[in-house]
């Protein structure tokens, strides 16, 4: 029944014209009938009403319940009245493309790097866990890598199947072309079943493959397979030299494939950014020595275990058996386990959702001045709603009508708004950090699409509202009887327009205040001393293959000449190596005691520092200073005085305002020989240059060392251009031994301008939002006191002919400008103060509620907002009061 | 000129349908002026309310429309009764009797 009702409707609606015409048609025989039947036409014509209401509510009996064609009506009509206003029309789509814009953009990268499905099987079912730390310890990480023997036993719980551990490592492959130093991951035998991808060629390691002695097979990445071996079908069964060992080429994994990722794992375990080599872990058994916590953990939690059940089986199988192994460690077992989506997210979320907060401040600012646009543009169409309303639309129809306006204009600003989203991707990918994983796949999809049609739907109903709401209630004698040219607002609709203004300056300060402390930020990091010299310092590292160079002994004595070569160079000033230079990674950390001083029982108490291998000169070619003491030196050998060099923070920190040379002090958990104090050196930034000093400790490549010496990076002090010392440096290392590859050379200067790529992009990207956010509070600035100047004109006109001057004038426009940016500053300020201790984490010596930045950037913002009263006080200055009071 | 009466809101398509029903096919000045006639001059048809009427009953699919020409040679949309009207009709006939019927009897008691 009803379907036959929507049917006539629906064809009512298509053939539109016809039924109009016919109904035109009608009523004309009508009145004609009429006027033959009485003598007086004109009473015929008087007698049948108002033809045109009569059309219109029987055109309602047409769309009632299906109000399509109305809306398509008042679409059309919408459009013709926006051609008629161009500017109007243009400066409000602009707003919106941009406010759109920059959303989509935004989106569209959170779309890809946070929402996008994960390209694993049933990738819900993967967990990565982790041990955390105790609460109250101050450790710099949130989660703890595992120890083998830990391992063993995570790898015998039945909550996981299956369950596989990985560690980074570096691989030297020999025998190939140029020896090159390949970036792999370590896994053991559960690894890729954990994962579930299959290798495109051959297959994945067996358990029995992944044994100590047995472990000499190695998967390829894609692109290894294909840039070395030329994409070789018949690679599988194939032996490398890895290390100088053989190893048998067991298979291919596909194109893409790339787990672990560096920048989804915490930095501590140095995986590759892209894998190019898969070698079995072979963890023993059992320990033969002391083991190193340093292997992560994949798996996937066994069919019908929920994540509720597992945990629980974690506490009871696994930290509640260590408690009782190891009273004394009580707390340093409790686990996590983390969603594998959680965790591939963990490092971009935050400052992407900040950014996303930043992009939702500039939307809401973008929508309140094209609502204050339509305020303004509503009073001029006072008359013509009231027209309107006069023949007959009721206030429903009136509201539908502006509203459907407002959603043209919102859809034309969303269509726009693509196109300026498609630019601002690609500002993003041109400007973003390196580092940011999947940056460079962020395109425009439909799920982007919709998106941007949903936020064009809302905006244009949010900021269409409060006209469509005005229009609906527009008082019809009070309207007719104004005249067209003077168009007075109800107070309450300047009430209304004077609110969103103080909105969008409240708004769009809390937006440049968080620009400003990312500015600050950046700044502070350009001036903080790093403690160390980047100009004239050229970097790269060394990786020993591990058959020729099997022992520490070997090891630092080859690096040891490698350093002496580089030294013998005119071009070098200074030669140094270190597990990792500043800016290169994280060196390992551990707990130590001062020996003659007590040591607390709590792990998480005592001291803790960072522990770097270095030799002689490295300190000297970054120009990091000696203060007291002497640099590690040639003569401290395996035989002489074990010696460690400690820097400022650790010095001040531990030694309980003793002088710490001469003092000793060993590893208090491992039977470590102890090492005595020759030197203090300066505090270096290493991991950041917004980090603060930590307590640090460098050992001599020379002695026995606590870390693998395998991998180092070599810091160079160069005469001239460090680029141009590249080809002599690498010419030097060949020289010492032609089989050792040079990797990741780069001139130190590079090396910290990379790790500032996060705060620039961070700052560049809320900075343009907050460029743009004031321009458009000033343009709503303008618009209200231009409206109130107008709205004043008599006003103005009569105060002036009693003898007011143009001063006066002037304070009272640009007093109503400052009233309104004060409180929108008042409030802004309260916001801010209430949302910025969110974004510490972005900062950098700099508070969150820096004074400077408040107060200069609100500073800022009244001056802005005065300088857009300036052109509507300069008009009411100009005002001739014999013509302002002639105005109505 | 006699006295006119407003027809009561919501009575108008009921009155149209049953014009219809008497006499088949006619054109929106005929329903109007015969409603008039029948009720004896006291039911005035308003123009502007019998054109949304028409347009409604028209959309209930109770009546259809054509064009035909009029016996004075002019073109005329006439409407016709459908069976979906002529059942409308009727069961809204018989409520609107029972209403009367039950009004008159409040009125008239003693």
């Amino acid at each position: 029944m009803w379907l036959d009702e929507l049917w006539r409707r629906l064809r009512i609606m298509t053939r539109r014209r016809e039924f109009e015409a016919d109904l035109e048609e009608e009523m004309r025989l009508h009145l004609d009938l009429r006027a033959e039947d009485s003598s007086d036409p004109w009473a015929a014509r008087r007698r049948f009403g108002n033809t045109t209401q009569i059309k219109e509510a029987s055109r309602e009996m047409w769309t009632i319940g299906s109000s399509l064609g109305a809306i398509w009506q008042d679409a059309k009509y919408g459009l013709r009245s926006l051609a008629r206003t161009r500017g109007f029309a243009m400066l409000a789509v602009l707003t919106l493309a941009l406010g759109i814009g920059s959303s989509v953009a935004v989106f569209s990268v959170v779309n890809t790097i946070l929402l996008a499905p994960l390209p694993y099987p049933q990738a819900d079912r993967m967990v990565i866990p982790w041990v955390i730390p105790p609460k109250y310890s101050a450790f710099a990480y949130d989660v703890f890598p595992w120890s083998p023997r830990q391992f063993r036993i995570l790898r015998t719980l039945s909550i996981f199947d299956p369950f596989g551990a990985f560690k980074g490592g570096t691989f030297n492959l020999t025998g190939q072309g140029d020896p090159v130093s390949l970036k792999g991951v370590r896994v053991s035998y559960g690894f890729f079943p954990a994962v579930g991808i299959s290798p495109a060629l051959g297959r994945w390691f067996t358990a029995e493959e992944d044994q100590p002695g047995r472990d000499n097979e190695v998967m390829l990445s894609d692109r290894l397979w294909r840039e070395r071996f030329s994409a070789d079908p018949a690679i599988l069964g194939r032996s490398i030299d890895l290390d100088g060992q053989p190893h048998t080429v067991i298979g291919v994994m596909p194109a893409g494939f790339a787990f672990p990722h560096a920048e989804e794992m915490p930095d501590f375990f140095d995986l590759p950014k892209e894998a190019q080599v898969w070698v079995p872990l072979a963890v023993p058994p059992a320990p033969l020595k002391p083991e190193p916590s340093e292997l992560a953990a994949v798996a996937r939690l066994r069919a019908g275990v929920t994540p509720k059940q597992a945990q629980a089986a974690m506490d009871a199988d696994f930290t509640a058996r260590l408690e009782r192994e190891f009273p004394q460690y009580k707390g340093f077992f409790n686990t996590k386990l983390t969603p594998l989506a959680t965790q591939m997210t963990a490092q971009a979320r935050t400052p992407l959702l900040l950014i996303l907060g930043a992009v939702a401040l500039v939307l809401l600012i973008a929508s309140a001045n094209v609502a204050n646009l339509l305020l303004a543009r509503s009073l001029v169409r006072k008359r013509e709603f009231a027209l309107r309303a006069a023949l007959g639309a009721g206030s429903g129809r009136l509201m539908r009508q502006v509203l459907t306006e407002s959603l043209v204009l919102a859809l034309a600003g969303g269509v726009a708004g693509l196109a300026v989203g498609q630019a601002g991707i690609q500002l993003m990918k041109a400007l973003g950090p390196g580092n940011l994983t999947h940056l460079q796949e962020v395109t425009l999809d439909a799920r982007v699409f919709a998106f941007g049609l949903a936020v064009s739907l809302v905006t244009g109903i949010l900021f269409g509202l409060a006209p469509a709401i005005g229009a609906a209630r527009s008082e019809l004698a009070e309207s007719l009887k104004e005249s067209g040219s003077r168009t007075g607002g109800s107070a309450s609709r300047t009430r209304l327009r004077s609110l969103l203004v103080i909105g969008e300056v409240a708004l769009a300060l809390v937006l440049v205040i968080a620009a400003g402390l990312l500015t600050r930020t950046f700044i502070e990091m350009l001036r903080t001393n790093p403690g160390f010299r980047p100009e004239h310092v050229l970097t790269f590292e060394l990786t020993l293959p591990a058959l020729k160079y099997p022992d520490q002994t070997r090891m630092a004595r080859v690096y040891m000449n490698a350093m002496d070569r580089l030294r013998s160079e005119p071009g070098i000033e200074a030669a140094g190596l270190a597990q990792v230079v500043p800016m290169g990674g994280s060196p390992d950390s551990t707990t130590f005691r001062v020996i003659g001083r007590p040591l607390p029982p709590k792990q998480a108490e005592q001291p803790y520092g960072a522990y770097t291998v270095a030799t002689p000169g490295f300190f000297a070619a970054l120009g990091v200073p000696i203060l007291r003491g002497r640099d590690l030196a040639a003569t401290d050998t395996a035989d002489s005085t074990r010696v460690v060099v400690i820097n400022t923070s650790m010095a001040l920190k531990f030694f309980g305002g003793e002088d710490p040379i001469g003092k000793q002090m060993d590893f208090a958990n491992n039977s470590f020989p102890p090492m005595t104090v020759v030197g203090i050196v300066g505090d270096v930034k290493q991991e950041s240059l917004g980090e603060s000093p930590m307590p640090r400790m460098y050992a001599p490549v020379t002695q026995k060392t606590w870390t693998p010496l395998q991998t180092m990076q070599v810091a160079l002090r160069t005469r001239d251009d460090p680029s141009v010392a590249a080809g002599y440096a690498r010419e030097a290392i060949r020289s010492v031994d032609p089989q050792l590859p040079v990797s990741k050379l780069r001139t130190m200067a590079a090396v910290v301008d990379d790790s500032l790529a996060r705060p620039r992009f961070a700052m560049v990207l809320v900075g343009a939002f907050g460029v743009f956010a004031l321009a458009l509070a000033s343009i709503g600035t303008y618009g209200v006191v231009s409206y109130f100047v107008r709205q004043r004109t008599r006003e103005i006109g009569v105060r002036m002919a009693l003898g007011a001057g143009r001063a006066d004038v002037l304070g009272m426009v640009v007093g109503e400008g400052v009233r309104l940016a004060g409180i929108g500053v008042a409030l802004g300020i309260g916001a801010a103060l209430a949302a910025t201790p969110l974004m510490a984490r972005f900062l950098y010596g700099v508070r969150p509620a820096d004074p400077v930045t408040f107060i200069g950037l609100a500073a800022l913002l009244i001056a802005i907002t005065l300088a857009a009263c300036f052109i509507p006080a300069r008009r009411a200055m100009r005002l001739d009061p014999n013509i302002a009071l002639r105005e109505e | 000129m006699s006295v006119r009466d407003e027809i009561p809101p919501g009575t108008l398509h009921m009155l149209i349908l049953r014009t219809l029903s008497r006499r088949g096919e006619m054109h929106g000045f005929e329903i109007a002026n015969s409603i008039q006639q029948i009720s004896g001059e006291v039911l005035q048809v308003e123009e502007g309310s019998l054109y949304p009427a028409l347009q409604r009953v028209l959309i209930m699919g109770w009546v259809t429309a054509k064009w035909g020409v009029t016996t004075g040679n002019r073109r005329a949309r006439y409407y016709k009764l459908t069976r979906a009207g002529r059942n409308q009709l009727e069961s809204e006939l018989a409520q609107y009797r029972r209403v009367s019927d039950a009004i008159l009897r409040v009125i008239e008691s003693t």
